[in-house]
């Protein structure tokens, strides 16, 4: 009897070996399959229990931001410090990590044209100026020109420097703040105090601002870069532009275009972005037009903030006038 | 009892022939329904599968099947352009999501497909090597064309001109490749992405040329009138981004009035879904917001009707397949009719023999259940690839 079952045992060991084998493959694939999907799925991050990244594309907005989101938010504003954040071209590594951000914050009008060239997660983008683009101001005679079967066209811009009008800062810094509490960057109360800090203080700048420039109301001044017309049309001044770099000394030709603006519109100011050479200081000096530097602050200062820039900016208008 | 299964097994193994043609004619009976219904099932979901995570798809009116077609696999011919505004209205709306697609340029046989970031997300593609989009003129390639054209990361695709008669039509750009997706068994597989506004630099929208203010391009100037500049035909256009030309790229006319030829319309919610749709059904609106899912159920019902016609025809096939079985069993009973005498001989209970009979018949049922549940279940597992693979090709 015991010979008898020997064979017949074996042999359903055998087969109950192979079921339980099959069995294993099949149970094998269904978990490799499991475990790849789960793998994809842990390769996004959790946003939770780390700090919000949020990207600016100027210093202005970079500091509104640190503001209103104090030390819970990474704000990151990459743009070199000796290059004009406004005509600035990333690489693609930048942009990337551009794109990493939770946020990225927009000047709006315009302001930093690579943000046109790049590509940038549209949900993650915050223009801080849409609420008065319908009050933004366009650079007049600017090239036109056309060539194949598109016609004329022309480069004309926006002017970008929204934010030396304090108003319009102090709006751009609302809109940072609608869109930390959209994303629950912190809590809602701190957030709203340290925007209402901001606001009072941008608040406090554009009232002394408007007692100082009283005394030019109606005048007209000179302006080195077309960049001031924010700034000339919240507090009542007459600009006129011309493209002198402060770091440079005129041509010849662009001091006679200036004598010819003189006696045009008799002036006797020229508002520098930067502090000028002494020698065109003190050629203009000698055509009766004293300088006065207004930084509009862009690119992060080497020494202080935005406000004690602005507030700078203030004392030099003051000192002059 | 364990010896009557024994002798069950024994008798089935004896008559293996037999036995091989009843457990193959009973699992096919079996399988037969059983796994093209899952094939059927499996095939329904991967076709629905793309339909299912693109809620809406807005395009202007038309054929909403050729949208969908267009959008989801990138096949059909390409519906008309609508104007990028109406994806900034669905934006504004704060109800959805918009993906923009627009889909009208071709390379080598590959759709061109201009959208934004927000696509590869919506699809779940990763990168199998390189990086994603970055800057205009970059283009992230899908696994088959990738691996059709050879293509490698560093390596340039120059998408087709529309029609080689017209040569003031679109420009060819040439794009570099930056990146190479994961294979993800979809028509995404098939397709060459890039940023929107790149494909609206190879519609001629945008482009880089020479600086007109520039007194080195005085010999391009037709005309010089105050801030006008009008240039001749000789002025360079750039048909390639690269980092010393990318700064003169630009774009005219109004971002809103640029065409896109679809978009993927993400609502928030299902109440977001309802009011959204709601706002699309005027006559008088130039665009029609259609649901893929629905579309695709009502193509595939189509489909699929002949599916119950196959398996009906096959359970009356499998019917029949099981009668001759019983009639097997029976004769087969009637031939063994001088060994079950011997067997009542030597002393067989009536009972044990019928036991016997039985077992033999439920091995053979029993080994048919099995091998048709492991088919299957072999069917359900590698059902998908293969539905993939033959979706794909």
């Amino acid at each position: 009897m015991t010979s008898g079952r020997g064979p017949f045992r074996v042999r359903r060991e055998r087969a109950l070996l192979r079921a339980l084998l099959l069995l294993a493959t099949i149970f094998a694939g269904g978990c490799a399959q499991k475990g790849r999907d789960s793998s994809l799925n842990e390769r996004t991050p959790s946003p939770e229990h780390r700090k919000p990244v949020v990207y600016t594309v100027n210093y202005p907005l970079s500091y509104f931001a640190e503001r209103i989101g104090g030390p819970g938010i990474e704000v990151v504003f990459p743009t070199p410090a000796d290059l004009d954040p406004a005509f600035w071209m990333p690489q693609a590594e930048e942009v990337l990590r551009y794109q990493s951000a939770d946020l990225i914050l927009l000047n709006g009008a315009d302001y930093a044209k690579w943000v046109r060239r790049a590509t940038l997660p549209p949900e993650k983008l915050v223009d801080t100026s849409a609420s008065f683009a319908d009050s933004f101001l366009v650079i007049p005679n600017a090239i036109t020109h056309s060539h194949g079967p598109s016609g004329k066209h022309s480069h004309a811009g926006t002017v970008f420097t929204t934010w030396i009008d304090f108003t319009q800062a102090s709006r751009q810094a609302g809109a940072i703040y609608d869109a930390f509490l959209a994303h629950d960057f912190a809590d809602s109360l701190l957030l709203r105090r340290n925007l209402e800090a901001l606001q009072d203080e941008l608040r406090d700048l554009d009232s002394s601002l408007r007692s100082i420039t009283q005394k030019l109301s109606g005048q007209t001044l000179f302006a080195s870069h077309p960049i001031f017309q924010y700034f000339a049309r919240r507090y009542g001044l007459h600009l006129v532009a011309v493209l002198w770099e402060p770091s440079e000394y005129p041509a010849q030709e662009q001091w006679d275009h200036l004598a010819a603006l003189q006696k045009k519109h008799a002036e006797s100011w020229m508002i520098w972005e930067k502090e000028p050479l002494p020698a065109s200081r003190q050629k203009l000096l000698q055509m009766g037009i004293k300088s006065v530097v207004f930084d509009p602050c862009a690119n992060r200062p080497s020494d202080g903030d935005f406000l004690s820039v602005m507030r700078a900016n203030l004392e030099n208008l003051r000192a002059a006038l | 009892m364990r010896e009557v299964f024994y002798l069950a097994t024994r008798y089935l193994s004896y008559h293996r022939v037999k036995t091989a043609i009843l457990v193959t004619s009973i699992t096919l009976i079996i399988y037969l329904p059983v796994g093209l219904r899952v094939l059927a099932n499996q095939s329904r979901a991967e076709l629905i599968a793309r339909a299912k995570v693109t809620p809406l798809l807005l395009g202007a009116k038309g054929s909403p099947l050729e949208l969908t077609l267009n959008s989801l696999y990138f096949e059909s011919e390409v519906p008309d352009p609508m104007r990028y505004a109406e994806i900034a209205r669905v934006d504004s709306s704060g109800l959805a999501r918009p993906i923009p697609l627009y889909t009208r340029f071709r390379c080598r046989g590959f759709p061109i497909v201009g959208t934004t970031l927000d696509y590869f997300a919506c699809r779940d593609l990763r990168l199998k090597s390189g990086r994603t989009l970055a800057l205009l003129g970059e283009c992230v390639v899908g696994w088959e064309v990738a691996h059709r054209l050879g293509i490698t990361v560093g390596d340039h695709l120059v998408s087709s001109a529309e029609n080689v008669f017209d040569l003031a039509g679109a420009y060819p750009l040439k794009m570099r490749v930056v990146g190479v997706l994961e294979r993800s068994y979809t028509p995404d597989d098939r397709v060459i992405f890039t940023d929107l506004k790149t494909t609206w630099i190879i519609a001629g929208i945008g482009h880089g040329h020479q600086d007109l203010t520039n007194p080195a391009t005085d010999t391009q100037a037709l005309q010089k009138e105050g801030s006008t500049v009008v240039a001749n035909s000789s002025l360079m256009q750039y048909n390639e981004v690269t980092p010393e030309n990318i700064a003169s790229f630009h774009f005219h006319g109004d971002p809103r009035d640029f065409p896109v030829t679809a978009a993927i319309v993400l609502p928030k919610d299902e109440k977001a879904s309802t009011l959204l749709r709601g706002r699309y059904l005027s006559q008088k609106e130039p665009v029609q917001l259609v649901s893929p899912r629905e579309l695709m159920h009502d193509l595939l019902a189509t489909i699929f009707t002949v599916q119950s016609y196959l398996i009906a025809a096959v359970l009356i096939v499998g019917l029949a397949t099981l009668a001759t079985a019983i009639l097997v069993f029976m004769l087969s009973l009637r031939l063994r009719r001088r060994e079950i005498s011997t067997m009542v001989k030597i002393g067989g209970s009536k009972g044990r023999i019928s036991a016997i009979l039985v077992s033999e018949i439920v091995a053979v049922l029993v080994l048919s259940v099995l091998l048709a549940g492991g088919l299957t279940l072999v069917t359900s597992h590698f059902g998908s690839a293969i539905i993939r693979s033959l979706i794909l090709s």
